[in-house]
């Protein structure tokens, strides 16, 4: 479980981390909670290693104008103890508190968790459930994604070489928005099998989506505008696991639902 | 002969401090200067013949790659351990690399030797071998080679079935189980030219074992082989056989001359470390119309996998000798078929062989109560053996126990019984709980130890011996048993433990065995030294040795009193003068049968009728080990064997794929629990004392493991309404068998019948994550060697 030989970088500045994953053979390395082993494995065999971690100017939680911007580097933890996060969107707060452990939390990094793409990751479920936007740059220029315009399949994004995640963008939820995440694993800080976040704000907006209901995450709008439309938990929560393929899982998603709608009654 | 109330003192550990400052010394903190590193090049393959293996002449960084022909040393394969009336065929041993075939993927086929790990691996890509693929043997059933066949027969078992006016069986099976110590396996090898002494750093259960193993498989005489134990990160069994690996780096190090390090990593211990369970059997239980037991049938058969490693054969045998549990069964008739497969060899896990009786005899008393309606307790208490000693249908003779105490003091912990079940079961309904209750019992101790105990300046003592520990807490352990013999503080006794030049012979540590032999060892040498030295009083004083008294103070003869610091000053005081002293040492061996330990459990569950979540809400653990030494050490053994069961219950499972590659091969697939998981655990204690040795102790070591499967297994039965579930209960598992209603009942439609669209994405997405995730390990094996593989069949 020894790396196969890399080349490694450690830029200071975004700039130069730009013109360092300009070459095709590069890899940014953000928290390293999911590359490092899959390079340990062998499984990811990059040229060169462009090390994040020294660019400060990625780290941060603010907001501008109504809306939650995320530094790409900003640590999964420092959601949980962010007191705008909680106030405005503690649906973030939430799914963190499902990923891993306290060590993992504190290495691992929301841009990492969302480049990363995993299937059974909880960020990305969250983070579509509340329409962020994600700003993509590269030496070339810059772009914005949305949710489902970024995630493409498991552990694929549509991030081309030489491109960084650098920031999320969340906008503001109406006043009032209840939101939710509750998952299913099979022991404390696993991989979720199955997982839903929910928002809802009474007459105004309804987000329901899902993990384990695909490659990537879910939004359901059928039990969306059920929510909406004031429809009883049952019948939401059968709407949105629906479409779910496996028995079982559908059997899980449905019961999320309800217990994440019961929570925010 | 307890005069200072040491024996039942719970006394804590003295290494903890060190182990939590972080001042252990594991085996990968040493390295010898100039030690050379391993890697192993293994086989991708469950199943092949090897046609050729092709070395690069000139790998960058490379020291040497050496395969089975380039190991001079290597004189024979394993050694095999053959349990009494088995037939085990010992030339399915396990050899050191692979000779021309490999018959489980991960078996070593070439040791790769560099100045770095990171090197020896990137030179593992670089060894091309050539695999002629062969069909793998996967199923148990379907093996027809018998590596270890055993079977026992005793009384009329056709007249009991045909007297019977109830017959009742029962198939049940256990994975196979990944033992997962926090420090895996590992060796460091130095051969010492001059002196012809091979020393061996090993991480091991005992040091006596693996230089047997190793003196065997180098054809080498015992004593130029030299083991050395360091601090042990656990081992759960998994460490009683040396590794092929450290076999192969033993050899490797006589051949080069260099000193070589091999410390397996999590990978290569998930794919490579011999594995637990997997095991499964038919049973069949005769009763009269009362309820009593009149016969038992049992076949079982093992998954031993590719080879036999020293102890692959004693778990299956192990569980067949206690098949017939805690019941006084007059006629049983067992048979045992421990087969080849093409997956990693298994051997003994925690347990090894007990909890899969247990699991298997109590959840088919619970389908007797079902059968019969007589109530599960009532039942039980019909058929307990109560007379000691009492010689089982399979041969066992059980020296002690009090089934009837552990069961009425175990269901007294547990409280009011569970409600009653939900009556109805799927997505709409609510928890259904249950109730299980299992007793057992354990082979413990057995075979022999020695220990020597020497009176050293100030009237301390160091005491040596094999039975060493790696987490048990045999320091305060044996220091209680030998400073109550001495009556002297328990500060004053020092031990030593995990050097062979340095300790006497002895067996090792394992299955429950070390209070009962290795202590009552220590009892026996400090018992000789104190003898020794009242003599030495009685010629100091010219008293009559049996006038002199021993207490406290030291040694009283008439108005004189010599304390130990006295005696041990005299020796000093002789040497000085040049005199002729002996020092005030003793040696004892200790030899009985096996002990027996015994318990029961009950465990309360809840299953989720949405999900078919398992929560494990109460176990109440009640064992029986006989005199307790140290009950805080035998509540920590139970606590951490019940929580290694409760694993085994809710998500343990080495799974393998219709190729013989491990699904399993990481901690993201392989899944133990965390404390989360962990439900309250009530412990209570009965003890009743082994007559085989002068502690009156039995084991406990094993006990939590062996009684926690068979409660849990019953409560989740009983949960379903009496349909069995073949562990680990997973949701899916019982969320299924809910939908399927009780036993007996028709197979009932699933849960959900609706025909859904199939979306494309969704299969994707699982094929996808059964790569990246699920088999990312077996898959970074199969990437690195089954690209060279291909590439070497041109």
């Amino acid at each position: 479980m020894k790396p196969a030989p890399f080349r490694y970088a450690a830029p200071d500045s975004l700039t130069a981390a730009l013109e360092l994953v300009a070459d095709e053979d590069a890899r940014p390395l953000a928290g390293g909670q999911s590359l490092v082993p899959l390079l340990n494995f062998r499984l990811a065999r990059p040229g060169l290693l462009v090390d994040l971690n020294p660019v400060t100017e990625l780290v941060g939680i603010e907001v501008r104008e109504g809306t939650l911007c995320l530094g790409a580097m900003t640590r999964q933890a420092a959601l949980l103890r962010s007191d705008v996060v909680a106030a405005g969107w503690p649906l973030l707060r939430d799914a963190v508190r499902h990923v891993g452990h306290a060590a993992i939390r504190n290495r691992g990094t929301v841009g990492g968790s969302v480049a990363h793409a995993d299937p059974a990751a909880e960020l990305p479920v969250a983070l579509t459930a509340l329409d962020a936007r994600f700003r993509i740059r590269s030496v070339h220029g810059e772009r914005v994604l949305s949710s489902d315009q970024l995630f493409c399949g498991a552990l694929t994004t549509a991030l081309q070489t030489g491109e960084l995640l650098v920031e999320i963008e969340v906008p503001p939820v109406p006043a009032g928005a209840r939101m939710a995440f509750a998952e299913h694993s099979r022991t404390h800080g696993d991989f979720a099998s199955a997982g839903v976040a929910v928002v809802h704000a009474p007459g105004e907006r309804a987000a329901v989506a899902l993990l384990g209901a695909g490659p990537v995450p879910v939004r359901v709008p059928a039990a969306e505008r059920a929510l909406l439309g004031g429809a009883p938990a049952a019948e939401v929560a059968g709407l949105a696991a629906a479409g779910v393929e496996h028995d079982h899982r559908r059997a899980v998603i449905r019961t999320l639902i309800v217990r994440a709608l019961e929570r925010i009654q | 002969m307890s005069g200072s109330g040491l024996i039942g003192a719970p006394l804590t550990r003295r290494e903890d401090d060190r182990i939590l400052r972080g001042e252990t010394r594991y085996l990968d903190d040493i390295t010898p200067s100039g030690a050379l590193h391993a890697a192993f090049v293994r086989s991708p393959h469950a199943h092949a013949a090897i046609t050729a293996v092709r070395v690069p002449a000139d790998a960058a960084g490379v020291v040497a790659v050496l395969t089975a022909a380039d190991l001079p040393a290597v004189a024979a394969r394993y050694p095999v351990m053959e349990p009494r009336d088995s037939e085990v065929r010992a030339g399915e041993a396990h050899p050191v690399l692979a000779e021309g075939e490999v018959r489980y993927a991960g078996q070593p086929v070439a040791i790769v030797l560099a100045p770095s790990r990171a090197l020896a691996e990137d030179g593992v890509e670089l060894v091309d071998v050539e695999y002629e693929v062969r069909e793998p043997v996967l199923a148990v059933r379907d093996s027809d080679l018998v590596m270890m066949g055993w079977s026992a027969r005793r009384g009329d078992v056709a007249a009991a079935f045909a007297a019977a006016a109830h017959v009742v069986s029962g198939s049940y099976a256990l994975p196979r189980l990944i033992a997962a110590p926090m420090e895996a396996r590992g060796a460091i090898a130095e051969h010492d030219a001059a002196a012809d002494v091979l020393t061996v750093w090993c991480s091991a259960q005992d040091t006596h074992r693996p230089l047997a193993q190793l003196a065997h498989i180098l054809a080498r005489p015992e004593h130029s082989v030299r083991v050395i134990v360091p601090d042990v990160g656990g081992a759960f069994g998994s460490k009683g056989v040396v590794a092929p690996e450290v076999a192969a780096v033993a050899a490797a190090a006589l051949a080069l001359g260099v000193p070589v390090k091999w410390t397996e990593d999590r990978l290569e211990n998930l794919v490579g470390a011999y594995q637990g369970r997997g095991i499964e059997g038919d049973l069949e239980l005769a009763l009269d119309p009362e309820g009593r037991m009149l016969g038992l049938r049992a076949r079982l058969w093992a998954d031993l996998g590719g080879y036999l490693l020293t102890t692959t054969t004693v778990p299956p045998h192990t569980a067949g000798t206690l098949i017939t549990g805690c019941y006084d069964i007059p006629a049983a008739e067992v048979q045992v078929r421990g087969v080849r497969t093409h997956r990693v060899p298994t051997g003994p896990y925690r347990g090894a062989g007990r909890p899969d009786a247990a699991y298997m005899i109590e959840s088919l008393v619970d389908a007797a109560a079902r059968a019969t309606g007589i109530d599960r307790v009532t039942l039980r208490r019909r058929n307990l053996i109560r007379r000691f000693p009492y010689r089982t249908a399979t041969g066992l003779e059980y020296d002690s126990g009090d089934f009837e105490r552990c069961l009425d003091l175990a269901l007294g912990l547990t409280g009011a019984p569970a409600g009653p079940r939900a009556d109805t079961a799927g997505p709409a309904a609510g928890a259904v709980r249950g109730r299980g209750v299992a007793v057992f019992i354990e082979r413990a101790g057995g075979a022999w130890e020695t220990a020597e105990i020497a009176l050293t300046p100030g009237g301390r003592f160091r005491v040596s011996s094999s039975s060493s520990p790696h987490g048990q807490g045999h320091d305060i352990t044996f220091a209680q048993i030998a400073a109550d013999r001495l009556r002297v503080p328990v500060d004053a006794v020092a031990l030593r433990f995990g050097d062979s030049a340095l300790t006497p012979a002895g067996v090792g540590t394992f299955g429950s065995r070390s209070v009962a032999q290795g202590g009552s060892a220590v009892a026996l040498a400090a018992d000789e030294l104190v003898a020794r030295a009242r003599e030495r009083v009685a010629s100091l004083t010219g008293c009559d040795p049996a006038a002199v008294g021993h207490g406290a103070e030291g040694f009283s003869a008439g108005e004189r009193t010599l304390s130990w610091a006295a005696l041990a000053e005299t020796v000093a005081e002789a040497a000085g003068a040049g005199g002729d002293p002996e020092p005030l040492e003793a040696t004892a061996r200790f030899q009985s049968a096996n002990v027996f330990s015994s318990g029961a459990y009950v465990a309360n569950v809840s299953i989720d009728g949405a999900t078919g979540e398992l929560s494990v809400e109460r176990l109440a653990a009640v064992d029986d080990a006989g005199t307790v030494i140290n009950p805080l050490l035998v509540h920590g053994q139970v606590l951490g064997g019940a929580v290694q069961a409760l694993g085994e219950c809710l998500t343990e499972e080495a799974i393998y794929d219709d190729a013989g590659q491990l699904r399993t091969g990481s901690f993201l697939d392989y899944s133990l629990l965390t404390a989360a998981e962990i439900p309250p655990i009530i412990t209570g204690e009965v003890q009743t004392p082994s007559p085989l040795n002068p502690l009156g102790a039995k084991g406990a070591g094993e006990a939590g493991a062996v009684g926690t499967l068979a409660a849990v297994a019953n409560a989740v039965t009983d949960a379903l309404g009496g349909r069995v579930v073949a562990p680990p209960f997973t949701a899916e598992k019982l969320w299924r068998a809910l939908g399927e209603g009780p036993a007996g009942s028709p197979p009932g439609p699933p849960v959900e019948t609706t025909a859904l669209p199939h979306t494309p994405s969704a299969a994707t997405a699982r094929r996808v994550r059964v790569l990246v995730r699920r088999g990312a390990p077996a898959l970074a094996l199969g990437l690195a060697l089954g690209a060279l593989a291909a590439r070497g069949r041109r």
